[in-house]
């Protein structure tokens, strides 16, 4: 299982594809892409290549825990929640930083 | 301190104004991400974990109180209210957002200051002793020629694209506070038989993926020839280095590769062809750059014995602050303080905007209007009167920068890791909170003596690790952290690059791993005088690899 990820434009804030096609800051929020929805996924990137305002677009494996979403890997745990020392609050997205696909 | 003359005013003002269109232009979407990449990490433009990080140039490690105040101005405006200080003598911001940056860039300009050249193929920001103009052992000061190899390295034209980044250090006394061995090109101060003081130039050193000690390619470059052998080193580098294969870009490669001899055969040739053309460097330009670094107006004072020990029993963090942080000053009555970007259980190399603000008054009303960021992630005032130490030091405890550990095992260099740096594996600075948490008694860290720990979160060493006393690389296994130990390493003239002794060790083990080598070099010393360093010389990897590993 996969999700889509990367960084708003303007703020930098890490930000992830939601059900309805928003960026957005929860995690949780994520859609999670099944294998099968390889085609879905690839014109879900497309089309926020074409938006020009998520840099750093990557796929991220996640399990399923709890009804939670946990990505694999450590360094996408500490970017959903932000620096653990020090501990800061993660980077929001201001007003203008809302991206749809 | 040198002043912006103007040509250097206008090549800032047209780079933010350049930079600034830049941005503009991709917001409206003019500029795709992958044209506008190159453009922002030119200006020194990251994209990291959790968000943009700017890194600005602290020349050689040089800033005056004006400067500090914008950069608090800058942390409390556009940030979250902290910088970060760094082992290239540079300041990191970690949440700038991506609008704010021309209006930063243009604060900067005003202060003249810059983030051009801290990121991409090019050379970076010169660094150099954190004591230049001020060090009681120092040969020459070497903030002038530092100045000078600034603006020649500054947009220079040929060596904008060059195969990888390009790191120059510089010190003007034989005892080595900047590492200048582990840097593209080190240079160190060093007099011919007739007594005239020139550089002894080291190539191809680094640390990184592959760990080199610079290579002497030259004993002796007068000053004068100094910008034109530098520039035959740049042009074979740029001719030669690989360019197929980023881990091996950098030019200590090269000499590798190449061996020593054969680069030295192309550089001379080169320097044979330029020598004396339009880089030779009059002596009246030295002179005139020389001028802006003449010394402050020091009072003629007696020399003035610091009684450490009466310190110590009368107020034990103060007489530990005088032993620790205090180093010996040229001009008598005077002594440099090293101001300790470490508390226990503080993240290396960070100070608040109020932090900054304190230090840059303190620099103005004791230091001359002087401060410098050193390699280790330290500040220092320059050129403080001994008989106003301890009003600095009273100053620096009310804003938290009073630690008294300079040196000591809790003086930890440490890169951002994983907490923030898109390129690391594994997190470091809660390392050095750990370790520092643990050695915090400050008679048990009076006891174990000089002890440099360094911490990486990746294989490309921007902690230092590799030339750790102690050193520490995280990486990630198996989805989990695991840190790699590391054993005599060096960063000073008898450079070294320390072992690694054995399989990995999960976060929590950390402390007491460190705590078994500690342990075992007390047990093993020949006295309170002889450093770990050097006990380990004495003793090799056996004892440590025992105490780490035990004997099966």
């Amino acid at each position: 299982m996969e999700i889509l990820t990367g960084n708003e434009l303007l703020s930098g804030a890490a930000v992830y594809l939601d059900r309805d096609g928003r960026w957005v800051e929860d995690l949780q929020a994520a859609r999670v892409f099944l294998p099968e929805e390889a085609e879905a996924q690839d014109a879900a990137m497309a089309a926020t290549r074409a938006t020009m305002r998520i840099v750093s677009l990557e796929t991220e494996v996640v399990t399923l825990q709890e009804g939670r979403i946990v990505p694999a890997r450590l360094r996408e745990r500490i970017r959903a929640e932000g620096p653990t020392a020090p501990v800061f609050d993660r980077q929001h997205l201001d007003e203008d930083g809302h991206v749809s696909i | 301190m040198y002043r912006y003359d103007e040509f250097d005013a206008s090549f800032v003002a047209s780079r933010v104004a350049q930079f600034s269109d830049q941005v503009r232009r991709r917001l409206t979407g003019e500029l795709s991400e992958d044209q506008f990449r190159p453009l922002r990490l030119m200006n020194g433009l990251y994209l990291q974990l959790h968000a943009y990080m700017l890194r600005i140039a602290v020349p050689y490690g040089t800033l005056n109180a004006r400067q500090m105040r914008k950069l608090a101005h800058i942390a409390r405006t556009y940030d979250r209210g902290y910088g970060h200080f760094t082992t290239r003598q540079n300041i990191q911001f970690n949440w700038p957002k991506l609008k704010d940056i021309p209006a930063i860039l243009g604060e900067l300009a005003t202060v003249e200051m810059h983030a051009i050249q801290t990121s991409g193929n090019c050379i970076r920001n010169i660094t150099t002793d954190q004591f230049a103009g001020a060090a009681a052992d120092e040969i020459i000061d070497p903030r002038p020629v530092a100045e000078i190899l600034r603006q020649w390295s500054s947009l220079h034209p040929e060596f904008s694209y060059l195969p990888r980044k390009f790191k120059i250090a510089m010190t003007g006394s034989p005892n080595d506070r900047a590492a200048v061995k582990f840097h593209d090109i080190g240079l160190m101060a060093a007099t011919d038989p007739q007594g005239e003081i020139g550089w002894a130039v080291y190539v191809g050193g680094g640390m990184g993926r592959t760990p080199m000690v610079g290579k002497l390619i030259n004993g002796f470059v007068p000053h004068e020839h100094l910008l034109a052998y530098l520039e035959s080193i740049l042009r074979v580098y740029n001719r030669f280095g690989r360019r197929d294969n980023k881990f091996k870009a950098r030019i200590k490669i090269l000499v590798h590769e190449e061996g020593i001899e054969s680069i030295r055969e192309q550089v001379e040739a080169e320097f044979a062809a330029i020598k004396g053309g339009v880089l030779t460097l009059p002596q009246e330009e030295l002179d005139r750059i020389s001028a802006y670094f003449a010394p402050p107006a020091f009072e003629r004072l007696n020399a003035t014995r610091i009684d450490v020990e009466r310190e110590k029993i009368l107020e034990p963090a103060y007489g530990r602050w005088l032993e620790n942080n205090i180093a010996s000053h040229r001009q008598p009555g005077y002594a440099c303080v090293t101001i300790s970007l470490k508390p226990v259980g503080g993240a290396p190399g960070d100070a608040t905007a109020a932090q900054m603000e304190a230090v840059a008054n303190l620099a103005e009303t004791y230091s001359f209007d002087e401060l410098r960021v050193t390699h280790e992630q330290n500040l220092v005032l320059p050129h403080v009167k001994i008989g106003d130490l301890r009003a600095v030091y009273d100053a620096l405890f009310e804003h938290g920068l009073a630690a008294g550990n300079a040196g000591e095992i809790t003086d930890i260099i440490a890169c951002p890791g994983l907490d923030f740096c898109a390129l690391a594996n594994a997190r470091s600075i809660p390392i050095a909170q750990a370790i520092s948490t643990r050695f915090a008694a400050p008679e048990r860290q009076r006891e174990i003596g000089e002890l440099k720990i360094k911490i990486s979160g990746c294989i490309n060493a921007c902690g230092h690790h590799h030339v750790g006393h102690i050193g520490i690389l995280g990486v990630e296994k198996k989805g989990t952290e695991l840190y790699q130990i590391t054993v005599g390493g060096d960063a000073t003239e008898d450079a070294a690059i320390g072992n690694i002794l054995g399989r990995g060790f999960v976060a929590e083990e950390v402390p007491d791993a460190i705590e078994r080598l500690v342990d075992t070099y007390l047990d093993r010393r020949q006295g309170a005088d002889e450093p770990f360093i050097a006990a380990y010389r004495r003793l090799g990897d056996a004892p440590f690899k025992e105490a780490l590993y035990g004997t099966a």
